[in-house]
């Protein structure tokens, strides 16, 4: 048995193609920009000379090497290191008594730098970067 | 009529990728208390390499704070917004004199994070 096919009355208009690729960039565009970005801010005034030698000493010392956290001397590890400086920050009330100086070895890893530098944030403190250069970088 | 826009359009997503730094190889170091971070003027990347890009580009970290300046212009602070994106594995050698260039040129520096998985109890 054959079957008839029917004739279309209305051939698809062509040019409505490329409209529809135009549309479809427009949406893929919209989409790819929708990536945010996490992270944590930082106010870095501009760089400053090293501070005064007399006022330095009244600041909280921190080196970081790729095994720990040195605080005023005494070695710890990131989450002790969080409270004692929390601890050491609460009793300071001047800003400039604030200022925590933080020395990094050269082989320190990034996500320690962070952490230790997440930490003076959270507990109010003004960091201060010391580099090997004798530069020294205020970071709020 | 179409065409030409659809063409225009090719013209344009091919120009804004001058500025694209997603051919840069890197992975982000993981945080907690990361936020949603707005747009920024520029963008630094340390690569797997160990290597300083500004928008995509490679660039000497000595070089990296007269390159934000023009970059960076007059505009008020809170609008200065430079993230960094550092490579989870780099030392401090490599991030500490891209974050001195950085303040050097005024910017209000964003450390690109992941935010930290919290494990779940079971």
């Amino acid at each position: 048995m054959k079957l008839r096919r029917g004739k279309l009355l209305v051939d698809p208009p062509d040019c409505s193609s490329s409209d529809i690729a135009f549309t479809l960039i427009i949406f893929f565009l919209v989409s790819a920009g929708e990536h945010t970005e996490t992270g944590i801010p930082q106010l870095l005034p501009k760089t400053e000379a090293k501070a005064e030698k007399g006022e330095q000493s009244k600041n909280i010392e921190v080196s970081i090497t790729p095994t720990g956290i040195v605080l005023n001397g005494s070695p710890l590890q990131l989450q002790e290191f969080a409270q004692r400086i929390a601890e050491a920050l609460k009793q300071k009330t001047r800003e400039a008594d604030r200022i925590v100086v933080v020395k990094s070895a050269p082989e320190t890893p990034y996500p320690t730098w962070i952490g230790v530098s997440q930490a003076i944030s959270q507990a109010g403190g003004v960091l201060t970067l010391e580099l090997e250069s004798e530069r020294t970088i205020n970071v709020e | 009529m179409a065409d030409i826009a659809f063409l225009l359009l090719i013209f344009f997503v091919i120009l804004a990728r001058g500025e694209d730094d997603s051919h840069v190889q890197w992975q982000p170091a993981r945080a907690k208390d990361v936020k949603v971070v707005s747009t920024a003027r520029a963008t630094v990347t340390i690569d797997v390499g160990f290597k300083t890009y500004l928008n995509g580009r490679v660039i000497s970290p000595d070089e990296l704070a007269d390159a934000l300046t023009p970059i960076l212009g007059d505009a008020p602070s809170g609008q200065r917004y430079v993230f960094l994106k550092v490579h989870r594995e780099a030392k401090a050698t490599h991030f500490e004199p891209v974050i001195a260039a950085i303040s050097d040129a005024g910017g209000d520096l964003v450390h690109i994070l992941e935010p930290e998985q919290i494990p779940n109890k079971q």
